[in-house]
């Protein structure tokens, strides 16, 4: 936490804080300079346009009302903004059941690839996250990846790469015990 | 069920950001945020750290008229004119913190006299626009106990009533009337009452609203936090 409380204010910040204060300016000009990056987080989870669209609609919603709260301590304006896109996009999945497609040819292609990890955006957070899943057996980096970017549940993962679903859960129990040992040292 | 070991909370916070929890388990650990400190501490810890990965998503155009969707649902939520004036208050307050310190000085005092069990949340409620804390609502397991700091008495003939609004909800809630002697309990705590909810006394008639929402002004507001 000492570390935020210290580190420089992105704009995302300053417009999220200006939007917490009731200026829809600040929220209009926040979703100008990440609604590209956060629909996409929606559409690659939902995988159709128009309910991606309804969840970048909801999540902005969600952001004017609790922009007031967010907290620096926390993390960072755009880790806040990706949280709530993902949670609204996981209920959306959820909520749609089965209708949203899981046999789509190209679902969690990207996650199976080899070099995948290194296509991590550059910062020093990212440089630590990455050095950590490198750490990982290639089982528990598969499932955490295709779990957090394409948005897969437990049986969802072990359907798309044919494993027993008790040993994706295990590899991401696992992998996460790893994965924070090594990003806390 | 919420593990006690720390270790395995740490893996279901993580799983819980990671979103591969069912929607029960989901919605047990969404619950348990509210009331377990160390819980909230993970899922944060897991939402910072995992967050480049979101990188690997595309980034694309949304749909035209998007922005234009959104900005009819915020101008429908302001245009309610009793919850205009509850959330200007509200954006009021929120910049007045300067006083905070001092008002938590004194809660640290008044937790202290407090038998045990200790509360989990607690809020201190203040008029929109000053500093002085003029009420303080503990909250944990065993309910709410709402108490003035100082005398506050409502108009003859009104009487103060509790709202709740929880962190995202768009519609305060009532939580009760409070008592001529000024103060309010519940044996259960309220499911809106978590980190992040708002509370606000407002001044209504006599046996409270008649409305669903607060028909009076807004005369305290204060932000709930977890201890």
């Amino acid at each position: 936490m000492m570390e935020n409380q210290t580190a420089a204010l992105s704009p995302v910040d300053v417009l999220i804080e200006a939007a917490g204060r009731g200026s829809q300016i600040a929220l209009k000009q926040l979703y100008e300079v990440e609604s590209r990056r956060l629909y996409g987080i929606a559409l690659r989870i939902v995988r159709r346009p128009e309910i991606a669209a309804d969840v970048l609609q909801e999540a902005f919603v969600q952001i004017w009302q609790n922009a007031a709260a967010f907290s620096h301590e926390r993390g960072t304006g755009a880790a806040w903004l990706t949280g709530i896109v993902r949670f609204r996009a996981l209920d959306a999945v959820r909520k749609a059941g089965r209708e949203i497609p899981t046999d789509d040819p190209t679902l969690g292609d990207e996650a199976v690839e080899p070099d995948v990890i290194d296509k991590i955006g550059a910062s020093a957070e990212a440089d630590a996250l990455r050095r950590c899943l490198k750490l990982l057996e290639r089982e528990q980096q598969l499932c955490i990846v295709l779990a957090f970017v394409d948005g897969l549940s437990h049986s969802e993962v072990a359907a798309h790469i044919k494993a027993p679903l008790g040993s994706v859960k295990s590899w991401i129990r696992r992998g996460l015990l790893s994965l924070r040992r090594c990003l806390e040292e | 069920m919420i593990p006690d070991n720390s270790e395995e909370l740490r893996v279901l916070a993580g799983e819980y950001v990671l979103g591969v929890l069912d929607a029960d388990e989901a919605d047990e650990v969404a619950a348990a945020l509210a009331v377990n400190a160390e819980l909230r501490r993970a899922v944060a810890f897991w939402e910072r750290q995992l967050h480049p990965l979101s990188s690997l998503a595309t980034s694309a155009e949304p749909p035209s008229g998007t922005w234009q969707a959104i900005e009819a649902r915020i101008r429908t939520k302001t245009a309610k004119p009793i919850a205009t004036s509850l959330w200007s208050n509200l954006a009021l307050w929120r910049w007045s913190t300067a006083g905070f310190a001092a008002a938590a000085a004194a809660l640290a005092l008044w937790i202290a006299a407090v038998p045990t069990p200790r509360p989990s949340l607690v809020a201190i409620l203040h008029p929109p626009q000053q500093d002085q804390a003029s009420w303080i609502a503990t909250a944990g397991r065993s309910g709410l106990v709402l108490r003035a700091v100082t005398t506050a008495t409502p108009p003859s003939d009104r009487a103060f009533e509790l709202w709740a609004i929880a962190p995202g909800a768009t519609q305060p809630r009532s939580l009760g009337v409070i008592s001529p002697n000024g103060e309010l309990k519940l044996s259960r705590l309220p499911p809106d009452l978590r980190d992040g909810a708002t509370l606000a006394i407002s001044i209504e008639p006599i046996g409270g609203s008649p409305t669903q929402l607060p028909s009076g002004p807004v005369v305290y507001v204060g932000s709930v936090k977890a201890v």
